[in-house]
């Protein structure tokens, strides 16, 4: 059988030499936050920001500034230089991390990776067999600076078929698994033994919610409605809708709801001004969708604004929430309070992202969605910011292991 | 049975102008969609929830319609459950979702009369000795998919004495056929089977045959994906059988089992009319509104003979264009339309990897 490698470009290798290939990579010596880490990830930031490509695509923007040194260090600021020590411990790498991030959420990949190089891991990043144009642009980019860096001992991007007799071999050495993608990914992974000691991490499906207090939207002036309609259009927009955090749900919390079109037609406004197009297929998709919840008497009635944005009125959110349809669709609900959110915040939920609130209410909401569901409660805008917490666990702390230390 | 489908009917089939057909088919479908908005909850919630409720439309084109795909999503029907007489689905491979269609007694006649009558258009009053282009084990045995084998059976009632041309490993059966042509003798017959199978199980192979098929009907159907992987189109097809055959009588359809019964049938142009009781409108994939007459789009179809389910009004998942209107070649009259293809199957991967395997 064979595998792709990046050498740093992509070639085909047998499955036996890319395993030789793994089984000979250095993962001794470097501890977490070592210096040659943050100016490897730096100077994948310089490569991303300065390329014409990555400047028209806002998700590889997002990406090149989360990878700058200064973003970095702020982010691992807990875990800086006087913590490694503390308490008697020592931070130490986990060691050899097996990354299989999602196929089309493309920038994921290089979250996961460049927190384990921080972690002072030595890396492996599974990528899917039928890459995207701009993936493939992205792995080519890392995997130059990888090599030019001399770290290509230390990190291999590679792809292997699933299922097969490599796959144990390969996942028999690794301390360390992040499934990235989908309950039934998760399950299929996670047959295969890791190593006995090692740690398995999976990320399943979630889905996404936007809260909106009605009465501060209403007395909102122009330009404070334009920029949020801004950062609902992103939110919404990257990914096709199809990302985790990406919102499905809208809710409306309080009396007033009437001032909904203002901000829908903002949105469209928006998306035409960028050119957003939906391809016909899609389109029909989601007017069969609209009419699915209104046949199933989930949604009272909906609103085709163009084939850009579709809202459904919805009158049972939890079941809305199970479903999905990305490409601008959204469904949108009213509550009285913020706290009712929590009746339809299961297991799945991952994001609300909200607009209106003071502290006090978004920790009430965060009381009152505690044990049901919900990872993120972050402003409008941020529903796909990668963060070192993620589905509720330290990325981070997961990536190290911690020696302790006794002097007597 | 609504008094505007006996109206439609009772003209020569493929007869009726634009104007006239129009005007008929607006009573028609008016009167259908207040009947399945009475009969049908689901369709009732979609009208009012999309649609702002069922309002006498005054045009065809603004006749509320259905995505095709609801079918597959959604069970319905007009008609009590206990009334239902036959439920049809459409083909699809092992694991997709199908539709479902219900039909009462009357719908399942309504249907068969309509179809009769489009189908004798081109054959005649008689039924005629046919030969199908497939083999009998396509409706025999159960490992065939159900909906060719359903086709095929449909069909067959419109003929007598039927042979077929093929064996079950769908190998050309040459002394079936020739025993067939031996026994009509010279007088005309009736062939069916569908496109593709019609051009690489049966043109393909008997090509070199030297058969004189002049006195058949051919009449076809079915996804020219096949075909146009092979780069054949109709105009390539009608000339390839008509040199090889000597056969000139040629009739592509287009139907879904979703509005069974209703078929587009090829005129003397080559081109698609629906019959009186039907018709084909085009929309733009962006805007939604009708498409000015030679500009493709999506295909809407609209007809008269969905009664015991809300599907006489669909947004088909087609690429047509309308290339004629009321041109009259030997009385065919109406829209002469031309089917394109297919909509491109959209795909929205997210985080999720449907198939780990696979990603």
């Amino acid at each position: 059988m064979t595998a792709v490698i990046w050498n740093p470009a992509q070639e085909s290798v047998e499955e036996e030499d890319l395993l030789a290939r793994i089984e000979a990579l250095k993962y001794a010596g470097q501890s977490p936050l070592f210096d040659s880490s943050g100016k490897l990830l730096s100077k994948i930031s310089k490569a991303i920001l300065a390329s014409p490509r990555a400047r028209a695509a806002p998700q590889y923007v997002a990406l090149g500034y989360w990878l700058r040194a200064a973003a970095l260090k702020r982010m691992v600021a807990d875990f800086s230089a006087k913590h490694l020590s503390e308490n008697g411990s020592l931070l130490v790498p986990r060691g050899l991390a097996l990354h299989l991030p999602p196929t089309n959420v493309d920038t994921i990949f290089v979250y996961s990776w460049a927190l384990s190089v921080l972690a002072g891991n030595a890396n492996i990043v599974r990528l899917s067999e039928s890459l995207s144009a701009d993936t493939e642009w992205l792995v080519d980019l890392i995997a130059t600076v990888v090599a030019q860096s001399e770290e290509s001992e230390r990190h291999v991007f590679c792809s292997y078929s699933y299922g097969g007799e490599f796959e144990k071999k390969l996942s028999r050495q690794c301390d360390l698994r992040m499934i990235w993608g989908g309950d039934a990914k998760i399950e299929t992974v996670s047959q295969i033994p890791i190593r006995p000691d090692g740690l398995s991490v999976g990320f399943p499906d979630r889905k996404s919610m936007a809260l909106i207090s009605a009465e501060e939207y209403n007395k909102a002036p122009a330009e404070t409605r334009e920029l949020l309609a801004t950062n609902l259009f992103n939110d919404i927009y990257w990914f096709d809708q199809m990302g985790c955090g990406s919102p499905r749900l809208l809710v409306w919390i309080g009396d007033g709801i009437d001032k909904s079109k203002d901000l829908y037609q903002r949105i469209l406004s928006i998306a035409e001004g960028k050119n957003q197009t939906v391809e016909a297929g899609v389109a029909i998709g989601k007017i069969a969708f609209a009419n699915d919840l209104l046949a199933e008497s989930i949604g009272t009635s909906a609103c085709h604004y163009s084939n850009l944005l579709e809202v459904t009125d919805v009158i049972d959110p939890a079941l809305a929430l199970e479903r999905t349809q990305g490409g601008g669709f959204l469904m949108q609900t009213n509550v009285e309070k913020i706290e009712d959110v929590a009746a339809f915040t299961s297991r799945r939920i991952q994001t609300l992202t909200h607009f209106g609130f003071s502290e006090a209410a978004l920790n009430r909401l965060a009381q009152s969605i505690s044990g049901r569901g919900g990872y993120r409660i972050v402003p409008i805008g941020q529903a796909l910011q990668f963060d070192k917490i993620w589905d509720g666990v330290e990325l981070f702390t997961h990536m190290t292991r911690r020696v302790i230390i006794r002097l007597n | 049975m609504i008094a505007a489908l006996e109206t439609a009917m009772s003209q020569v089939p493929y007869s009726m102008a634009y104007d006239a057909r129009e005007a008929l088919l607006k009573d028609g479908l008016n009167a259908l969609t207040a009947q399945h908005y009475a009969a049908c909850e689901p369709y009732r919630r979609i009208i009012d929830g999309y649609w702002k409720g069922a309002t006498n439309a005054q045009s065809v084109d603004a006749v509320p319609y259905l995505p095709v795909s609801l079918f597959k999503t959604q069970k319905l029907m007009s008609v009590a459950p206990e009334a239902v007489r036959v439920t049809l689905t459409s083909s699809g491979t092992t694991g997709q979702a199908v539709s479902r269609i219900f039909m009462d007694a009357e719908a399942s006649s309504i249907q068969q009369r309509a179809l009769a009558s489009s189908l004798m258009h081109v054959l005649g009053k008689k039924r005629l000795p046919m030969l199908v282009i497939d083999t009998d084990a396509v409706f025999k045995d159960p490992r065939y998919m159900s909906a060719r084998g359903a086709g095929v059976l449909g069909i067959m009632r419109y003929g007598r004495n039927h042979a077929f041309a093929l064996t079950p490993n769908l190998q050309p059966d040459f002394d079936a056929v020739r025993a067939f042509l031996d026994d009509v003798n010279g007088e005309p017959f009736f062939m069916f089977g569908f496109t593709y199978l019609v051009w690489i199980n049966f043109y393909e192979q008997f090509r070199d045959a030297g058969l004189d098929l002049s006195n058949g009907i051919l009449i076809h159907s079915g996804g020219w994906k096949k075909m146009i992987e092979r780069a054949v189109d109709n105009i390539q097809f009608r000339s390839a059988l008509g040199q090889a055959f000597k056969l000139k009588k040629i009739h592509n359809f287009y139907g879904m089992v979703e509005q069974i019964g209703s078929i587009l049938l090829e005129g003397p142009d080559g081109l698609l009319y629906p019959p009186n009781f039907s018709d084909v409108i085009i929309r733009d994939p962006v805007t939604w509104e009708v498409a000015p007459n030679g500009t493709p789009g999506v295909v809407q179809t609209v007809s008269l003979l969905p009664h015991s389910y809300p599907g006489h009004s669909l947004l088909t998942e087609d690429l047509g264009v309308i290339e004629t209107v009321d041109a009259g070649i030997n009385g065919w009259m109406g829209k002469g339309v031309r089917i394109i293809g297919r909509v491109p199957k959209a795909e929205l991967r997210g985080c999720s990897d449907v198939i780990a395997a696979a990603a």
